[in-house]
């Protein structure tokens, strides 16, 4: 079934190791194979105790088969508070406890679109699994990933491969890799050289900081491209019951509060109140 | 033997006394991916008003130590499609049922109480009269016996079903307030609400919530929540359903213990989908392990 229906599972951790600067890259087993449309993501915890309360949402990164017919699932994080910190420090061995896979993916369903996946920061972590779905089905595709500075992009082994493997513009603000400047501005000045044709087939997937979204969306709405948008936002539940994670979007002449891991977390982003 | 799992609350019997708390357990169906929702004692959906209520802008959930702050605003789809859409799909699922309400004058408190009870279904009307997130969101009613006793009074010749009075901690006086609300009819009380609380960030020089201030949930919150019950409970005849913080088998005896006819599982919910039934399980265990018979050879018997 694609997607796998949503579980909470008990999960352990099989691997968990920092990468470059500032990610890492956490592998657990779960009892059987999850299948998940990119954008999709989980609720992990497993530190003791109630404090943090609550689970983090995390992307899904990869999913396998293993063993005995359990599965593979992997996260790539970046730390940015005290839960993912605490993951960090998690060894192989133990315990997790993980609701997946959740919430709307992006939409790759439609044929004859041209493809530029963006990934801003730890934002590359929901876009790889785009590309590589992309990849799978022989599709074309650029991917625009911007950083701060050379340490803080992806490492290179995490990049989809394969041989429909699309072109990788790297960015970085300190110019100490690939484009010397903002992946918004490398982005946006690459939209402004497209024909009114080109720029009506062109289909954006985009996850990071929150300015990026919303500066390539603007550009994107302008020039009649669309854009898949995958948001985050604090979750408690993860699930569509605490509605604590909202968003406004536009709805007709309304906007209404929609929530990020139920409707989302990928939104059209003409849609979005930014 | 299996232990007697089924409580009395006043005239509504329920299989076993765990139930989610409102807001915290959307409307039911939602947890059906996880577990079958007809085992639990009762589900108690998100607060209905009687029109679809947009809810607090962003910015609506903070977590602190061991609990949460939230402000939601009480966003919901209103008592019209709850009664054409989720209901019959509750019923079909076996659940049994209640709603929590609220509203901004006690004219929509009656409406919308008026309005569920049409659903020969429901089982309990539950009013939210201690929502710290809505400006005149039951808070205004439930801060003192006389707004409660009002409000019930009204309430209660509003609907023929159960009612439940849900109630505030930021009062002075807990007590008195569920008193006011036995004498205004209520057929029971639960307790406890949310605490207010506040967050702020001194980087940005702003609160973390839009609301600025929020009701802090979770195991924070559990030692006020169980003083103020074993109060309620020595004080009132109705039954009284204990709330806030439970997070598993042994918070949920706790509350039994000070006296709490039944239990309302809340935050625990977010972080364990399975939550309700685990704690029921777990319920379930202890009986047969103390050879109890059920519930009511263990209920209030504090021993001071």
């Amino acid at each position: 079934m694609y997607p796998s229906r949503m579980q909470f599972v008990a999960g352990k951790i099989v691997r968990n190791e920092g990468h470059g600067e500032i990610f890492y890259r956490l592998e657990a087993i779960v009892p059987e194979p999850v299948e998940f449309v990119p954008g999709q993501f989980a609720m992990v915890s497993g530190w003791p105790g109630n404090d943090p309360l609550l689970p983090r949402p995390l992307a899904i990164f990869r999913s396998g088969a293993a063993p005995k017919g359990k599965g593979t699932v992997v996260f790539v994080y970046k730390v940015v508070g005290r839960g993912t910190a605490l993951l960090s420090g998690m060894h192989p061995g133990e315990p997790l406890s993980l609701t997946l896979p959740l919430g709307r993916g992006f939409d790759l369903g439609k044929d004859g679109r041209r493809y530029w996946l963006v990934g801003g920061g730890v934002g590359f972590s929901t876009v790889f699994p785009a590309a590589a779905a992309l990849a799978r089905r022989r599709t074309g595709y650029e991917m625009f990933l911007g950083s701060r500075t050379r340490e803080q992009l992806p490492p290179k082994e995490w990049t989809p491969g394969g041989e429909a493997r699309g072109r990788i513009h790297l960015c970085t603000e300190d110019g100490t890799a690939g484009y010397f400047g903002r992946v918004t501005d490398v982005v946006r000045e690459r939209m402004a050289a497209l024909s009114d044709a080109e720029a009506s087939r062109l289909t954006i997937l985009a996850c990071g900081p929150r300015d990026m979204l919303k500066e390539i969306a603007l550009a994107a709405a302008s020039l009649g491209a669309e854009m898949q948008a995958a948001l985050e936002n604090h979750m408690a539940c993860g699930f569509g019951v605490c509605w604590g994670c909202v968003v406004a979007l536009r709805e007709g002449e309304k906007t209404g509060y929609r929530r990020v891991c139920k409707e989302g977390p990928v939104f059209d982003a003409g849609e979005v109140v930014w | 033997m299996k232990p007697d799992l089924s409580v009395s609350l006043g005239t509504l019997r329920l299989k076993n006394p765990v139930m989610s708390a409102s807001g915290t357990f959307g409307y039911g169906l939602e947890f059906a991916p996880f577990y079958d929702i007809s085992r639990l004692g009762a589900i108690v959906v998100k607060g209905l008003s009687i029109a679809p209520t947009p809810g607090n802008p962003p910015g609506r959930i903070v977590e602190t130590s061991s609990g949460m702050l939230n402000a939601i605003g009480l966003q919901n789809i209103g008592a019209e499609r709850f009664v054409a859409d989720v209901a019959p799909r509750l019923s079909e699922a076996g659940a049994t049922f209640a709603a929590n309400i609220y509203g901004r004058t006690v004219e929509e408190y009656e409406a919308v109480a008026a309005r569920l009870s049409e659903l020969s279904s429901l089982a309990a009307i539950e009013v939210n009269a201690s929502c710290p997130n809505v400006k005149e969101g039951g808070m205004a009613f439930g801060a003192t016996p006389g707004g409660i006793a009002l409000l019930t009074a009204r309430v209660r010749k509003a609907t023929g079903k159960p009612l439940w009075v849900k109630l505030s901690p930021n009062v002075a006086d807990i007590a008195s307030v569920a008193a006011a609300a036995e004498g205004a009819g209520a057929d029971a009380v639960s307790l406890i609400n949310t605490l207010v609380g506040m967050a702020v960030d001194h980087r940005t020089r702003r609160p973390k919530l839009s609301n600025v201030t929020g009701g802090l949930s979770g195991p924070a919150i559990k030692p006020v929540a169980l003083r103020m019950v074993w109060e309620v409970c020595r004080r009132v005849n109705i039954p009284v359903i204990g709330i806030g913080g439970i997070q598993t088998a042994a918070d949920a005896l706790e509350f039994l213990l000070v006296g709490a006819s039944a239990v309302q599982v809340g935050t625990a919910n977010f972080r364990n989908p399975r939550a309700c039934v685990e704690i029921l399980e777990g319920i379930e265990a202890f009986l047969r392990e103390e050879r109890l018979p059920g519930i009511a050879s263990f209920r209030g018997k504090l021993r001071l």
